[in-house]
């Protein structure tokens, strides 16, 4: 029997040089860039130059040679320092692994270098307006012309589109016509004419931004289309599973963020004589969080090292998003509760915390759909939708 | 330029530390050990030098088995070599056995300059690269808040109270640095990975010829007698403003030596 949960020591001295890096910007940093409208790049080329953001990428294209446990901690330590980067889960867990798997020699050259080391940022674009959580649904469409292709459609929610140099789109090819889809994957460069961009206003506190994609006739090359046009499926199972569990990452960092700050503050102040985390009614939210976290973490590993070694993740990566984000929803509730009313302050900057902690329940798949996933799948329960 | 950059590991001073009661040394098992934060200076400065000038980056660190630890950190960092020097009969052994140590496991290596933190968080002695230096003959540039080398002519500026002394010295010679000579760097992913591929050579007291009855507890030149806890933070004093609260403030201060 070899069941061994001790992380070993290069992926604890990962945390630790991630958290180093991280702490030398801060959640205070992280706020700062949100409300005047700042980026997050200074972090991000840093944390590229050092090799994290391409940790689980191959060594011959510039990357770490590691997979998604690497990557997966690298996000959950620079969330619990107070500065997730967004873009992690698209460009290097999706985009990557994807053109890593099934790009041609050439697109792995020209794209992954840059992705491994954060010189060039992918965007990933499949929700549209029509068709949300029911991808099969999606109409944008390519369409052939001589060697190279056209695209045409909307997508929305696209995160840090303002930031790639591309983005990923997944479309429906126009010759395999309506009904089950046959997505294909394109790379289309930001500045492709014909794509056009509106920035929607959230009420996230957070850098990253999120757009509204209009393709309008956007004219391609052939090898704008990763791999075969026949792989496209079997592409985006490949991209989903890391997206998951990069979801569940950047919702553990969160979550540990707001319980070792709420931790630290229930230990000090008294309004009672004792310390507030004397008290039952806020000691035990917190602890209930606590160990959602510590559940959602191992889980989250695991569906990482079902995907490094190559392994049916589906479960495993859906179970870890749906417990992160449930997690990170209680660990935030509990930890603005436990700041009285400076939980609600500019200041203090834990409620900023609330809508991303949400947002976690709702992407990059919703906690329904991961539900309606396990019920199907692991309860052979009727399909209900 | 072969550097030798002296690594210790310590307990976590953001933590709380203990001695321990049976023998009231730093207890160092139970502990949260990290490398001592001084340290981290030094190996910068290190690796800073050999980036200019070339060379080779050797970490030292005298300490039990658990401080590699200490050591891989530093070799994450970008140090080339480590030499781990530890015995069960160094526990307990004063500043001066400690530098007798360190002084031969110095002689086994080749050395142009030895980088050392100006000291340490669990003794605080501050003596080690002044013992050092005396054992070894070479010349101690202390108290670095900048290091400039030139061929082998090494410039170091001083950190006083008051400003800084301009201090020079020919190669090779021992410089130790306070924290406000540079900015540690934090480990690449690469150098996590490269780290245990690095060689680290453990070597104990008969391997550098250190009579094992010269170093350790029972003969230190000096032993913790008694400790006792730090007493609780007392009362603040509370200042009631009666028209005359800022002159209270300034006299308070005052008595503190803060103004
Ligand atoms: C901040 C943010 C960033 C995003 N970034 C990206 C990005 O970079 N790229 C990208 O492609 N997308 C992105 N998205 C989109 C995200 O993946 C979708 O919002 C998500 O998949 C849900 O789709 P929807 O918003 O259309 O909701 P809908 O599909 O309209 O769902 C609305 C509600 O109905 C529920 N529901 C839907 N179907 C069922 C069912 N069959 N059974 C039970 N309940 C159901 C859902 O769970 C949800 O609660 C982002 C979203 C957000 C909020
Ligand atoms: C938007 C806003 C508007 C406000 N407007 C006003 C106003 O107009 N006038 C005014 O006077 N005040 C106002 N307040 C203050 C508000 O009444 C206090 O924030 C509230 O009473 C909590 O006090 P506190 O923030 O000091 O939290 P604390 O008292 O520090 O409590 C922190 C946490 O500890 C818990 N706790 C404390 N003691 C115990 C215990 N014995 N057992 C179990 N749990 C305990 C609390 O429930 C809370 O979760 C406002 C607050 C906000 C956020």
């Amino acid at each position: 029997m070899t069941l061994d949960f001790d992380e070993g020591d290069e992926l604890r001295d990962l945390r630790a040089a991630v958290a180093d890096l991280a702490g030398r910007y801060g959640h205070r940093w992280f706020l700062e860039q949100a409300r005047t409208g700042g980026t997050v790049q200074e972090l991000w080329a840093e944390a590229g130059k050092a090799g994290f953001l391409g940790v689980n990428l191959p060594e011959e294209h510039g990357g770490g040679g590691g997979g998604m446990v690497e990557l997966a901690v690298v996000l959950e330590e620079l969330g619990a320092a107070g500065c997730p980067l967004l873009m992690m889960v698209v460009s290097p867990a999706i985009c990557g692994t994807v053109i890593a798997r099934y790009g041609t020699p050439d697109q792995r050259d020209r794209w992954l270098p840059g992705i491994a080391d954060g010189t060039l940022t992918m965007a990933f674009a499949i929700t549209e307006p029509d068709a949300g959580s029911n991808s099969h649904e999606i109409t944008t469409t390519a369409r052939r012309e001589g060697d190279g292709w056209v695209l045409s459609g909307q997508k929305i929610w696209i995160s840090g589109v303002d930031v790639a140099d591309a983005v990923l789109v997944v479309a429906r090819l126009a010759d395999a016509g309506k009904g089950t889809l046959r997505p294909a994957l394109f790379v289309v460069p930001t500045g492709a004419p014909g794509l056009s961009r509106t920035q929607i206003p959230m009420e996230l506190v957070s850098p990253d931004n999120q757009f509204q994609l209009f393709l309008d006739d956007v004219v391609l090359p052939a090898d704008a289309l990763v791999g075969s046009p026949d792989a496209g499926i079997a592409q985006l199972f490949a991209g989903l599973n890391p997206e998951r569990v990069m979801g569940a990452a950047y919702s553990l960092g969160t979550a540990r963020l707001a319980l070792d700050r709420a931790a630290a503050y229930a230990r000090d102040r008294r309004v009672w004589g004792t310390p507030i985390g004397a008290h039952q009614g806020v000691s035990h939210p917190l602890a209930a969080a606590q160990v959602e976290v510590e559940l959602a973490r191992l889980m989250m590993l695991k569906a990482a090292w079902l995907i490094d070694s190559g392994q049916d993740a589906g479960t495993a990566a859906n179970s870890a998003k749906y417990a992160a984000a449930e997690a990170v929803v209680h660990a935030v509730d509990a930890a603005v509760q436990t700041h009285g009313g400076s939980g609600l302050s500019q200041e203090n900057g834990i409620g900023a915390l609330v809508t991303a902690s949400r947002f976690s329940r709702i992407a990059p798949v919703s906690r329904e759909m991961v539900l309606n996933f396990v019920a199907q799948h692991d309860l052979r329960l009727p399909r209900s939708y | 330029m072969n550097i030798v950059v002296l690594v210790k590991q310590v307990p976590d001073s953001g933590t709380e530390r203990q001695l321990d009661s049976s023998d009231n040394t730093v207890a160092r098992a139970s502990a949260d050990n990290v490398i001592n934060e001084m340290d981290e200076y030094a190996i910068e400065e290190a690796l800073t030098v050999k980036e200019s000038q070339g060379g080779e980056v050797t970490v030292l660190t005298v300490g039990p088995d658990g401080a590699t630890d200490a050591i891989r950190k530093a070799l994450s960092m970008g140090a080339d070599k480590a030499v781990h020097v530890s015995d069960e009969a160094i526990h307990g052994s004063c500043a001066v056995q400690t530098s007798a140590v360190i002084a031969a496991a110095l002689s086994q290596l080749e050395y142009d300059l030895v980088i050392c933190g100006a000291e340490s968080t669990d003794g605080r002695v501050s003596v080690m690269p002044a013992l050092l230096s005396e054992r070894l003959g070479i010349p101690h540039l202390s108290g670095a808040r900048k290091l400039t080398v030139d061929g082998s002519t090494l410039k170091v500026e001083r950190q006083t109270d008051g400003g800084f002394w301009a201090l020079e010295a020919q190669t090779p010679a021992i410089v130790s640095t306070w924290d406000t000579i540079n900015e540690p760097r934090y480990p690449s992913f690469k150098g996590i990975m490269a780290a245990k591929k690095k060689p680290v050579e453990t070597k104990s007291l008969a391997d550098l010829g250190v009579d094992a009855g010269t170093v350790g507890l029972a003969t230190a030149t000096s032993q913790v007698l008694d400790f006792a806890g730090r007493p609780p933070k007392g009362e603040g004093v509370k200042v009631t403003d009666e028209g005359d609260g800022a002159e209270k403030l300034v006299g308070f201060l005052a008595s503190q030596k803060l103004v």
